[in-house]
């Protein structure tokens, strides 16, 4: 009887597959990848090295030494004295607190400083604490800290803001309504971004990171850019970190574009040049998790899709690796045997910048 | 624990454990890729881009250059002290130290 | 023109969004002598079926959904008169749709709410942050054969697995499948709480509610 090797789904759950099954899947997960991307397949090596990595015995692996990568964050501390809704492990503690662990316990390369509703929108109200807790951190810490939120422009449509809610004006046909809204609602993310990261430069944060761009569609994406190119004309030394919330830029508006590219239907190596054109230093790609499918499928897929973005990307790539993207399960706990295979693919096949 | 310190396990360069944070200011202040990033903190600090990530190396040469160091050292620059060693060390302005710098009177 | 030539060239009009190229379509076929039911179902359908699958690969938009559905219903008014009264207009099925109470996520269950609109179904949006006991009350209000829930924090996933036990407690689980999503939920906590089905994107809503429903 052939060998079965254990793996996860991209739920978690553990499986036992053989060599044979996990390459076949590998295969399937590019094969999807190359389809919708329209992008190039791994070679044969590549593909046995992703083979090779999910069958090694042990529970962690690790890169070979020299592919070591800077490790950025996201969510802030959040994930300390948050509750589980962001899988916080509510550890009631100060966010200087939280961030010298990430520096002087966990071994971060940078962190973030968040707030609790991690959103742009609700920052405004709280500016002043947002503020003098960047100054307090700074005055204490030696790595990069950035300010991160997400544009979360769903936050500017009713009922919690001024605009129509453009979905229910799509639903009655209001199509060109409803783009009217997004439009408007976009200008006044962008306004509010660039507000609030003017108050945080200077309290000396060393700058930015958006989190999950486009999780409101191409229109979130589009005002998104837009902040990124006014910040960077201001603050031309600024660190810019914008990682996306999926893989595919969702068409709800259909027609907004940068540079001259649509934004709706981008995917992660159509992406990254704008983000850079726009003034980003780091671009963080994303790949969804199929939770239906195997760990295999998963890595394949979301290795052949990063692979292309970091060919395509003139900025260093820090994959998005959290749970339920890269790769990794979706699940609040996820596997440390995943996420540390994922995370050795990433590096020596996709061959990313950073995580 | 199953996810930024797997990945900092697995493939990170551990901050300033080692060079990791260097690195990185590097990629996000002058948009260099990784293998560029790890030439250029390499050259500054006069070592092979194999030992940014080796504790054996970093950690008395972080104390000697005064750029931040893991284990709490009494008289060791931290903060923005740490941090203005690191802006000469790499040749860049760090915004925080500008922010300090525009407050002495 | 062959049976299957007809279909693809309805299948594609709807494809191109654009009414007039549905209209001329329909009243081709019309003229061919092909059952109306036959258009709708294996023309315009199956036109509608490729647009979800287009949007989900980035090719269509958000608009370009809303506009072939127009078309859609454009085409279907051609076929009124040759069919038996209210035919036309009716719905594959009554769906009630919402985010669970505590959850202001709103984007992926609109785009589901209409994409299952523009594949035929009657469907009543209830918005975001939904009571549980207003999913039930819908569903008696409008007779509704599923109730699809979406949650996208871990905190409030549980919503669905609640109202499913409303369902029962009301007597009315038998008479309503259960359709769950949203970022958290997967196929494992669909089986555990007892949903009919997961999906994991909009055009699966509508393979699923389908599946189960016609």
């Amino acid at each position: 009887m052939a060998t079965e090797h254990m793996l996860r789904m991209g739920d978690g759950k553990r499986i036992f597959l053989t060599k044979e099954k996990i390459l076949a899947d590998l295969k399937d997960g590019m094969a999807d990848a190359v389809d919708l991307g329209e992008i190039p397949e791994l070679s044969g090596d590549e593909l046995d090295k992703l083979l090779d990595i999910i069958i090694m015995p042990a529970r962690m692996v690790g890169v070979e030494p020299g592919m070591e990568v800077p490790v950025t964050h996201d969510i802030g501390t959040i994930r300390l004295d948050g509750d589980q809704g962001n899988s916080g492990v509510g550890i009631p503690s100060s966010r200087l607190v939280g961030c010298m662990m990430h520096e002087r316990a966990f071994g971060a390369d940078t962190m973030e400083l968040g707030h609790i509703d991690y959103s742009f929108k609700p920052v405004k109200p709280v500016i002043a604490q947002e503020m003098q807790t960047m100054e307090v951190c700074q005055q204490n810490m030696v790595i990069p800290l950035l300010y991160g939120a997400m544009p979360n422009m769903g936050l500017y449509y009713t009922p919690d803001g001024p605009f129509e809610n453009p979905g229910d004006l799509m639903k009655a046909f209001k199509i060109r309504e409803a783009q009217e809204s997004m439009e408007h609602a976009a200008k006044h993310l962008t306004r509010d971004i660039v507000w609030i990261m003017q108050r945080m430069m200077a309290s000396g944060a060393d700058g930015v990171n958006f989190d999950t761009i486009g999780a409101a569609g191409d229109g979130d994406l589009y005002a998104s850019l837009h902040a990124i190119e006014s910040l960077r004309k201001q603050y031309p030394d600024m660190y810019i970190e914008a990682g996306m919330a999926g893989e595919l830029v969702l068409g709800l508006h259909g027609e907004m574009a940068y540079n001259g590219t649509v934004l709706a239907g981008l995917w992660p190596h159509q992406q990254a040049p704008l983000v850079a054109k726009a003034g980003a230093n780091l671009f963080g790609p994303v790949v969804n998790t199929n939770t239906s499918r195997s760990f295999a499928w998963n890595l394949g897929r979301a290795v052949t899709f990063i692979k292309a973005a970091v060919k395509a990307s003139p900025i260093p790539c820090h994959v998005n690796m959290g749970m339920g993207v890269g790769g990794i399960p979706m699940l609040e706990t996820p596997p440390i045997d995943a996420v540390s295979r994922a995370s050795k693919a990433m590096v020596e096949v996709a061959g990313v910048d950073g995580i | 624990m199953g996810m930024p310190i797997t990945h900092i396990m697995t493939s990170g360069m551990s901050g300033i454990r080692a060079a990791g944070d260097l690195v990185a200011r590097m990629e996000m202040s002058k948009s260099m890729r990784v293998g560029d990033a790890k030439n250029y903190v390499a050259k500054k600090l006069g070592v092979s881009t194999l030992d940014l990530s080796d504790e054996y190396v970093m950690r008395d040469l972080r104390e000697e250059l005064g750029i931040g160091v893991i284990t709490s050292v009494a008289g060791a620059p931290k903060g923005i002290a740490a941090k203005m060693n690191i802006e000469k060390l790499l040749d860049l302005k760090i915004n925080c130290c500008e922010k300090f710098r525009q407050k002495i009177r | 023109m062959s049976k299957e030539e007809t279909f693809k060239m309805l299948s594609d009009a709807i494809v191109s969004c654009k009414k007039d190229a549905v209209e001329a379509a329909v009243q081709k076929a019309k003229n061919e002598g092909i059952a109306p039911a036959e258009i709708i179902e294996k023309g315009l359908a199956a036109g509608m079926n490729t647009v979800g699958i287009m949007f989900e690969r980035g090719k269509l938009f958000l608009p370009h959904v809303m506009m072939a559905a127009g078309a859609m219903e454009a085409g279907v008014k051609i076929l009124e008169a040759d069919m038996p009264k209210d035919a036309a207009k009716k719905k594959l099925a009554v769906i009630v749709n919402g985010t669970v109470e505590g959850d202001v996520h709103d984007i992926g269950k609109s785009i589901v709410s209409t994409m299952l609109q523009s594949s035929g179904f009657e469907v009543h949006d209830l918005g975001r942050d939904v009571p549980l006991q207003d999913f039930i009350d819908k569903v008696k209000e409008t007779g509704a054969s599923m109730v699809g829930m979406s949650a996208l924090m871990t905190t409030t996933l549980p919503g669905q697995r609640e109202v499913i036990e409303m369902l029962k407690e009301q007597g009315l689980r038998d008479k309503v499948k259960v359709m769950v999503g949203g970022a958290p939920a997967t196929q494992n906590w669909a089986d555990k709480i007892g949903a009919d089905c997961y999906a994991e994107n909009a055009s699966e809503a509508v393979a699923r509610a389908k599946e189960l429903l016609l």
